[in-house]
């Protein structure tokens, strides 16, 4: 496990590299000036030039790409172009408000997901089982702003019992903020449901019908004792797998939900940077998130294997 | 000088907000869910339902939704509706702008022109102080046009007083006068200085770019986040006796138009500061949401370059703008709330506007006519905001035969490049340019179609029209001033550099059930000063 985390650890600073590389030239080739965006279109063209002369975007791109990556390394992550704020604060508190959403749609997500996985694969072939998959893969083919409007309107709009803001005022309590942060959970979580059930409920069919389980049966256990002590285990595996990659999506590719819902997110955020060429911010966003994503699949692996004695013992390539 | 309206609201270029939330099919079923409560309205009733009553209830805070501004709030650079509505309640002009273009004193009690329309002396009103207390006098002033003169200050600002003021011809003539010398006679001068001339705020001399915003207005601001959005407390030393009525003012960044609506629905927001016809259109009537709406003299202008094939030929400019249906352009695209545009640059508000010129008219054989059986094709470039037009004119134009390749950009792309060599919005052959309301039309005739106009995208040259735009802002009686807007308005009727469909009317939703006194303005400012809370 030593040997496989250090290796996996190693990846890390080149994958990242990698990463700030291909958004800085994304960045490069598409067209557009930030000056001209900051300024507005009726800025004379010699305003613009001399806040590009401020700003040093004529210099040659591997200087401002090694200014960039040294600024970063170094805890100086620069100041944003369009805002005029510190690019470390913003993306720290854009980051913060994504985990909060995600960590709080993950929390109803994992162990609802499992557990209808669960039913449906014990269930498997039944009305429950063809309930649970055709449910969610209905709620997994619809957007998840789609789902948000429908949600918005429901029980925003006409009901009234959430607000439609996924923001809570300024010092509000941990209710308070679960008050408005439940509808856009709510739309992640149906939408991610279907997929991590399914894979769930794949290994639980499989794993009620094997011949362990069988076995167990015949020796006098019960069908839950049965679930309890040998097919959960085994059903974990995918589903570690599954809410590894629903975690990814959810800290990283909500910027639908976050728009929908108001929400400031750092998926916004790197869509507006993006949209800006803000390039400070775009660069330490997409860094901070491929550093997160890195530690989620390798969190998720390290389950997988802690799970799974045969990826251990090498049976299963790693 | 852009003042904020519906071209400045959409800020994700290439990635329409409408991409992710479906656009206005949602917004109809928005509607037509209704907010759940039972007061009715009639469709046309778009005024307020609720007056300020004799005596205004005091106190409550207005929360109001718009989108983040994309840049830093700096009053000398701004030009989004955001960050200029934000600033306007914090400070104020010498001059407002009426929802009919009418002007108002603010910090300036009076002004007078001499010398044929080349100075202009204005009285500074006495006895105003910011909010910390500093007093308001005619040295401020001038620092203030000093500020947004000055050739390095990166303002919009600049284009607007180009070629009318240039840096040093602001004077304190004593401590309660300022005198402006002009380049050149300019009849139309305070409305330069006016809120038509957004970034012309009063800041205090020690004013620097991205320091605080300390002004004479109604609210002080008190916090601001990027993200989130601003709140703004009353500030007791308001020069307008006992106003505002409000405690404050707490406004709600949206990065998303549709979410913006969404909280004016069900109750997380009382109003809107930026409200799009087309989105707020389908809630008229709609429970307690009520729009406000106004004519305005925003508009898109469709630029055909004259320099080159195929808009080089004066009948081929003719026949586009024979083949389009303007009511059907302001029905899809305005939600009916625009007026009729005839290819010139006098809108109906503005009093100079020639209306012995025949409102132009889709008119199929005039196109085959001029025309002549020649095939007709051509590229059409625009951003984002300008897609439900280009759809609409590709539309349009098909049905005369006329062949329209779709062109779209980015906003950072279309905008972007050298204004003097490549610029997408000033060089492509046919192009579609959102302008938000002018005050006065040379703001639109001087940097769009005389010669040398800085935004001179069609590349039109008539020495007659530019006699008659330079006699026009010389003008000094109203019958001068008509007689040279002939000229003009027949010119660019007759010759087609831009094509002029329809001038956008703004409006401003609101819950009326919630708060009284919000009013829609041709350039979405806003005036919070007389808004109470019911």
């Amino acid at each position: 496990m030593r040997g496989f985390l250090l290796r996996r650890a190693a990846t890390v600073p080149l994958t990242l590299l990698g990463v700030s590389l291909l958004v800085f030239a994304a960045t490069e080739l598409v067209p557009g000036d930030v000056a001209r965006i900051i300024l507005g279109r009726e800025a004379s063209q010699a305003s613009v030039q001399a806040l590009r002369d401020e700003l040093g975007l004529d210099r040659p791109w591997f200087q401002r790409y090694a200014d960039w990556l040294g600024g970063f390394l170094t805890g100086d992550w620069g100041t944003s172009y369009t805002l005029g704020v510190p690019v470390q604060d913003l993306v720290v508190s854009r980051l913060g408000q994504s985990l909060l959403l995600a960590g709080v749609a993950f929390t109803v997500l994992a162990p609802v997901a499992v557990g209808l996985g669960l039913w449906a694969g014990v269930r498997h072939d039944r009305a429950a089982d063809r309930v649970i998959s055709v449910g969610g893969l209905a709620f997994g083919a619809v957007p998840e702003f789609v789902t948000g409007v429908v949600l918005l309107v429901v029980f925003a709009v006409n009901l009234r019992w959430f607000p439609s803001g996924a923001q809570a005022p300024e010092g509000s309590g941990p209710l308070t903020v679960l008050w408005h942060l439940a509808l856009p959970a709510l739309s992640l979580v149906l939408l991610c449901t279907g997929y991590v059930a399914r894979h769930v409920r794949a290994g639980t069919a499989v794993s009620v019908e094997s011949a362990y389980a069988r076995a167990a049966e015949l020796r006098g256990l019960t069908r839950g004792q049965v679930v309890r002590r040998h097919v959960l285990r085994n059903s974990t595996v995918p589903a570690a797998s599954a809410l590894g990659v629903q975690l990814q999506f959810l800290l990283g590719g909500l910027v639908s939900v976050e728009l929908l819902f108001g929400y400031p997110g750092i998926g916004a955020l790197l869509l507006q940077s993006a949209v800006d060429k803000d390039l400070p911010v775009l660069q330490s966003a997409a860094m901070v998130l491929g550093l997160l994503y890195m530690v989620i699949v390798l969190g998720a692996d390290v389950a997988y294997r802690l799970l799974d004695p045969r990826v251990r013992l090498g049976a299963v390539a790693s | 000088m852009d003042l904020p309206g519906n071209a400045t609201l959409d800020r994700l270029p290439g990635l329409s907000r409408r991409v992710f939330i479906g656009g206005t099919a949602l917004t109809a079923l928005l509607a037509a869910c209704g907010t759940g409560t039972t007061t009715t309205q009639s469709p046309a009733q778009t005024q307020p339902t609720a007056q300020p009553s004799q005596v205004p209830r005091r106190g409550g805070i207005l929360k109001a939704g718009s989108p983040p501004p994309p840049t830093k709030v700096d009053p000398v650079t701004m030009y989004d509706g955001t960050a200029i509505a934000i600033t306007q309640l914090v400070a104020d002009y010498l001059i407002w702008l009426e929802k009919d273009f009418t002007l108002v004193p603010r910090l300036a009690e009076k002004w007078e022109s001499s010398d044929g329309g080349r100075t202009w002396v204005f009285t500074i009103r006495q006895g105003v102080v910011f909010s910390d207390g500093t007093p308001l006098d005619a040295e401020t002033v001038k620092v203030s046009f000093d500020r947004l003169l000055d050739p390095d200050s990166k303002s919009a600002a600049l284009s607007a007083f180009d070629g009318v003021l240039k840096e040093g011809g602001v004077a304190a003539t004593d401590a309660g006068t300022v005198t402006f010398t002009l380049e050149r006679a300019f009849s139309d001068f305070p409305y330069l200085v006016s809120a038509g001339n957004y970034n012309a705020l009063i800041l205090k001399k020690d004013y620097a770019s991205g320091g605080d915003i300390i002004g004479t207005g109604p609210f002080t601001l008190t916090t601001y986040d990027a993200s989130t959005g601003a709140t703004l407390t009353r500030n007791p030393k308001y020069w307008q006796q006992d106003r505002p009525y409000l405690d404050g003012v707490e406004i709600r960044f949206y990065a998303d138009d549709q979410a913006d609506l969404l909280a004016l629905q069900s109750g997380e927001i009382d109003a809107q500061i930026l409200s799009r016809p087309q989105l707020v259109g389908p809630l008229k009537g709609a429970g307690d949401i009520v729009v406000d709406q106004v004519p305005g003299t925003g508009l898109t202008a469709f630029t055909l370059r004259v320099d080159q094939p195929p808009f080089d030929r004066k009948e081929n400019r003719q026949a586009v703008a024979y083949a389009l249906d303007r009511p059907g352009v302001n029905t899809t695209i305005y939600d009916g709330v625009g007026a009729l545009g005839n290819d010139h640059l006098f809108a109906a508000l503005f009093p100079a506007a020639p209306a012995d010129l025949p409102q132009r008219a889709k008119d199929p054989a005039k196109v085959a006519e001029l025309l002549g059986g020649r095939k007709l094709s051509f590229a059409l470039t625009f951003d984002p905001p300008g897609k439900d037009l280009a759809l609409t004119i590709q539309a349009q134009l098909k049905e005369v035969g006329i062949e329209v390749e779709l062109d779209q950009r980015t906003s950072a792309d279309f905008y972007g490049g050298d204004q003097e060599k490549d610029t997408p919005w000033l060089f492509t052959s046919a192009n579609l340019v959102g302008w938000a309301g002018r005050a006065v039309p040379s703001q639109f005739i001087v940097p769009m179609v005389i010669s040398d106009g800085v935004w001179n995208g069609s590349k039109y040259a008539n020495p007659a029209l530019d006699e008659a735009a330079r006699a026009y802002d010389a003008a000094t009686t109203d019958e001068e001033r008509r007689a040279q807007a002939a000229i003009i308005a027949g010119a660019l009727h007759e010759d087609v550099p831009v094509i002029i469909s329809v001038w956008s009317g703004t409006v401003r939703a609101y819950n009326g059930a919630k708060v009284a006194g919000v009013a829609a303005h041709p350039s979405s400012y806003v005036d919070f000063s007389e808004v109470t809370v019911l």
